[in-house]
């Protein structure tokens, strides 16, 4: 195991990132309640806080350069390459989305700021949760995160929809928190530790062989509370109806953040601890993995609300992401490349939905994309761009992310995985070319209409587009990155 | 020089930016615009023709690092068969644009597709890596997709989304094949280079030859088709516009046969051996198959489109049989398919474009209305049988000649295809052309105009000019062809 620099203890810098976070949102909550403040003054203080947030992980990367991988507060957050990753990810999809989502907050009937709180206070929790080296750390960064999506979910009080999907993400997040939870702690009979390196030390210590049968139990259910949080089958039951219901303009942000957080937890959990336990949780892994991919592209080919055939390709993806870290170390860097092109293709997708379907509305049956492209070009253009790049067609980032996930998986000699993900990939083409052809191929007396497009919108969308298709031509520099997060583990 | 190649890949790109970028108001613009836009490709085949030596085997142009970690680069090149191919390519794309009606000729979205579709087609022939050949392989159909889906026939959605998923499914073989290939390159040398000349190095085991040779040459038959993996491209061409039928049967079925012979037999040969009866025996079937049912067909486009089967069939022969004079037979039928049917597609286009009909049964006696046209039809179709004097006989005759030593049997079996040939163009002739003019719309049908006739007159041209100098031909190809006859040969041991 590689050497990590000794506990230096209190530092702020480690945390700043969240704490200029859950400062931000006081403030605004401040500012809302007591002072009758305008839009103004409200806006300059949340753009100030993203921004400076930002400047926060670029702080902590000289944290890095100074003190290599370390750990602070009594082995509670840890200083890593995946830690960095994670914040700048985090950082990137709080960017994007705090612009559709400040938006549809000014739709609401109140017209208050309550998203945009609640949406700094889940990054703030997703912040710490990538950050953590201790599990029950890591539990308090999930519940903080995930408790504000619920609420989130369920922001449009007067959609029927909107409450069912926040009281079901509720109600099925709590569920896999106590499945996490309780994982935690049998983990914790056995070798009295909660930091991951601890653990794999203990594992070490005592030899793979023989780790007690209920430490492994933990260790599949701490796995299944996270597995719940990126939907891979068979714990994605709730996706479906969560991005159908919650408003629109919440879904790019809520559907990308748990993902991109669990899943940079479950890429370490699997590097740190699982190291020494070779082969002991393939199959596990193998069933989710061949379960999601399947499932998903299944269900995905028969859905006629666009939001759910994004929620069940989301499961596809999943799969596919899940397949790389769990196969080993190269795997795992095509993994995080696979994330970020994954999610920067989400959010511009559910910035272009709330901007058709309108930002607090539910349902969004896939008729309502018909004859995009005679009412706006520049929209049509871009959907079909980041379709094409879910579906991974050549010259943008969904064709690299798989074409380096395939090629390690296939070093690493997986070829099960690698036929059923490439039949998916046929199947994907399918269930994404379908919105594609009613967008801009359909012949309809009525196009969609009634939307407006703001400039500071285009400019979103075309950039997020622009790096699908950049980093589909020229994806070394984002490889080199992925590879420079799992170096230390090589 | 030579490093003009990249232009082949990037004008068409351009050309077609620009073509977008022509305001919706200037309607009138689009079609002399694509044309002159379209002329220049062509002119710089024709100016390298002139000042350069291009009868090469494979040289590299240039490389561009991708992935450098993994280090893999993407290459582009170029040869002999490759500059014909794309001279084909470009050539066909310019009469497709000269041949198209008014309502895909002010349709800028249309013109554009067809120069996208255009600059990926080149970059296939061009592709010096597996990975770039895949790029370029699978970004064809993006064009493809919205020119079939968007100006199709009746049952386009059908036919696109057939289309479309039949060739992904190929594909990922592909995709397959390249990902192994990669790591069985990472295995020998470190890196997971994929260009021709590493993958040339790799040293595999026979196995390991033979499952790249089925996962790369499956997905390449798809496109090609091979019976019984043909079945999307009758739906494909009956639904298709004029100018996609015709860049489709010209230029894109090629890219399977292309990616056969540039790929699959001179890297994985000891496959190829393995597998080579099974391949003739399929392309036999191809032949009889296809051209059995062409002769019931009821719409002269899917007679067309099946005869296309029958005639890639001999192609697919040619290469199977693996002989010297059967590679180069195939080589010279593919460019010959390219013409002949690009010509016969073009020409029920017109006919279409009049009488808004395909069905043989609506017409007779066509002959007394439209003469020029039904001695274009004529001379096309004997092009298309294989009459002595034109291009179709050489390429038949060459691969049923150089592929009788390796197959007695099965090219004794194929040489029926060509009466077959005759059997369903000449019936089709005579039920369009020939007999009473009883009915009053066919009567007033009027002659190919003179903008028709620019568009059909050069492919007219080229099948006479192949069909008594096939040597030209042939001296492109002779190096190209060599490498691959040399892989086979030094493995097989059998003299010619």
């Amino acid at each position: 195991m590689r050497a990590i620099a000794d506990a230096i203890g209190f530092n702020l810098v480690v945390i700043s990132p969240t704490i200029t976070l859950v400062l931000t949102a006081l403030i605004l909550l401040f500012f809302t309640i007591t002072i009758e403040s305008n839009e103004k003054v409200k806006q300059v203080i949340t753009f100030s806080g993203v921004v400076s947030t930002i400047f926060c992980v670029f702080l902590k990367f000289g944290l890095f350069l100074q003190n290599g991988v370390s750990s602070y507060f009594s082995k509670k957050i840890l200083l890593d390459e995946f830690s960095l990753f994670g914040n700048v990810l985090i950082g990137l999809i709080l960017l994007f989305n705090i612009l559709p989502i400040w938006d549809s907050s000014s739709q609401l009937r109140e017209k208050t700021t309550e998203a945009i709180i609640l949406t700094l206070m889940s990054t703030s929790g997703f912040m710490l949760m990538v950050d953590s080296e201790n599990l029950i750390m890591l539990f308090i960064g999930l519940e903080i995160g995930s408790i504000s999506l619920y609420a989130l979910a369920g922001l449009n009080r007067v959609d029927k929809l909107s409450n069912e999907a926040s009281l079901k993400y509720f109600l099925l997040g709590s569920l896999a928190s106590c499945i996490f939870i309780y994982g935690v702690s049998l983990v914790y009979v056995s070798f009295s530790v909660l930091s991951v390196y601890d653990f794999a030390t203990g594992v070490g210590f005592v030899g793979a062989d023989s780790v007690p049968l209920t430490t492994k139990l933990g260790v599949i259910l701490i796995f299944i509370g996270l597995l719940f949080k990126i939907a891979a089958a068979p714990f994605q039951s709730w996706a479906p109806d969560v991005y159908q219901g919650s408003p629109t303009g919440y879904v790019g942000y809520m559907a990308s953040i748990a993902k991109a957080s669990a899943f940079i937890v479950i890429a370490r959990l699997c590097q740190v601890s699982l190291r020494f336990m070779p082969n002991e949780f393939d199959s596990f892994f193998l069933l989710v993995v061949i379960l999601s991919v399947i499932i998903g592209s299944f269900f995905a080919s028969v859905q006629d609300d666009l939001k759910r055939l994004l929620a069940y390709s989301g499961v596809v993806q999943s799969g596919f992401i899940l397949s790389g870290i769990v196969s080993g170390i190269n795997g795992t860097s095509a993994s995080m490349f696979y994330l970020f092109a994954y999610i920067i293709q989400l959010i511009g997708i559910f910035v272009i939905f709330s901007i058709i379907n309108g930002k607090m509305s539910s349902n969004f049956n896939i008729q309502d994309i018909q004859g995009l492209i005679i009412n706006n070009k520049f929209l049509a253009v871009t959907f079909c761009t980041f379709m094409l790049g879910l579906a991974g067609i050549p010259l943008t980032s969904g064709f690299v992310s798989k074409f380096i996930l395939l090629t390690n998986l296939w070093a690493y000699q997986k070829y099960l995985l690698v036929s059923i993900l490439l039949l998916s990939t046929v199947a994907g083409f399918y269930f994404y070319l379908k919105p594609i052809w009613i967008a801009t191929i359909e012949k309809t007396e009525t196009p969609v209409q009634n939307f407006k497009i703001k400039r500071s919108e285009y400019l979103l969308i075309s950039s997020l587009a622009t790096m699908t298709i950049f980093f589909g031509l020229v994806p070394s520099s984002l490889i080199n990155i992925s590879r420079w997060v799992v170096q230390s583990y090589l | 020089m030579i490093s003009l190649a990249y232009s082949f890949i990037l004008l068409p790109i351009i050309n077609s930016a620009f073509i977008f970028l022509v305001p919706k108001r200037r309607g009138e613009l689009f079609r002399p615009l694509s044309i002159f836009l379209s002329l220049i490709p062509l002119g710089l085949c024709l100016y390298m023709f002139i000042n350069q030596d291009l009868k090469t085997s494979f040289v590299v142009v240039d490389s561009i690092s991708w992935i450098s970690a993994y280090g893999i680069d993407l290459i582009i090149g170029f040869s002999g068969m490759s500059f014909l191919l794309i001279s084909l390519n470009c050539l066909l794309v310019l009469l497709s644009i000269l041949s198209v009606n008014q309502d895909h000729g002010s349709s800028k979205g249309f013109l554009g597709s067809i120069m996208l579709l255009q600059g990926s087609v080149n970059g296939v022939f061009l592709a010096g890596d597996l990975i770039s050949l895949f790029i370029f392989f699978e970004a064809l159909l993006i064009p493809m997709y919205f020119l079939m889906g968007i100006w199709g026939g009746e049952n386009k959605r059908y036919a696109t989304i057939k289309f479309i998923l039949y060739t992904v499914f190929g594909s990922i073989f592909i995709l397959a094949g390249t990902i192994y290939t990669g790591v069985l390159s990472f295995q020998s040398s470190g890196t997971f280079a994929l260009d021709f000349d590493s993958i040339a190095n790799i040293s595999m085991t026979s196995n390991q030859s033979k499952v790249l040779f089925l996962l790369f040459t499956f997905g390449f038959l798809i496109k090609v088709p091979l019976f019984p993996l043909h079945t999307w491209l009758p739906d494909a061409h009956v639904e298709a516009p004029t100018a996609g039928s015709i860049l489709l049967a010209g230029v894109l079925l090629k890219v399977g046969a292309y990616g056969i012979l540039r790929v699959s037999i001179p890297f994985f040969t000891e496959g190829f051996l393995e597998y080579q009866f099974l391949i003739a025996f399929l392309s036999v079937f191809g032949i009889i198959y296809g051209a059995i049912v062409a002769i019931v067909q009821i719409d002269i486009k899917k007679l067309i489109a099946y005869s296309s089967i029958s005639h890639m069939g001999f192609v697919m022969l040619g290469i199977s049989a693996g002989r010297y004079l059967s590679l180069e037979g195939a080589v010279i039928q593919m460019i010959n398919h390219g013409i002949t049917s690009g010509a016969l597609f073009m020409l029920v286009g017109f006919l279409y474009d009049r009488r808004h009909t395909r069905r043989i049964s609506d017409f007779g006696g066509l002959k007394k209305s439209m003469p020029l046209y039904a001695g274009i039809f004529l001379f096309t179709s004997f092009a298309s049988i294989g009459l002595p004097g034109l291009n179709g006989f050489v390429g038949e005759f060459m691969i049923l000649m150089g592929s009788f030593p390796s197959f007695k049997i099965l090219s004794s079996i194929a040489a029926f295809g060509v009466v077959l040939a005759a059997i369903y163009m000449l019936w089709a002739y005579q039920r369009i052309f020939n007999g009473q003019l009883d009915n009053d719309e066919n009567a007033v049908l009027t002659d190919l105009n003179s903008k028709e006739l620019v568009a059909v007159v050069p492919l007219l041209i080229l099948m006479l000019f192949i069909g008594v100098y096939p040597s030209f031909v042939e001296s492109y190809i002779v190096n190209d062809v060599s490498i691959i006859y040399d892989a086979i040969n030094s493995l097989s041991g059998v003299l010619e």
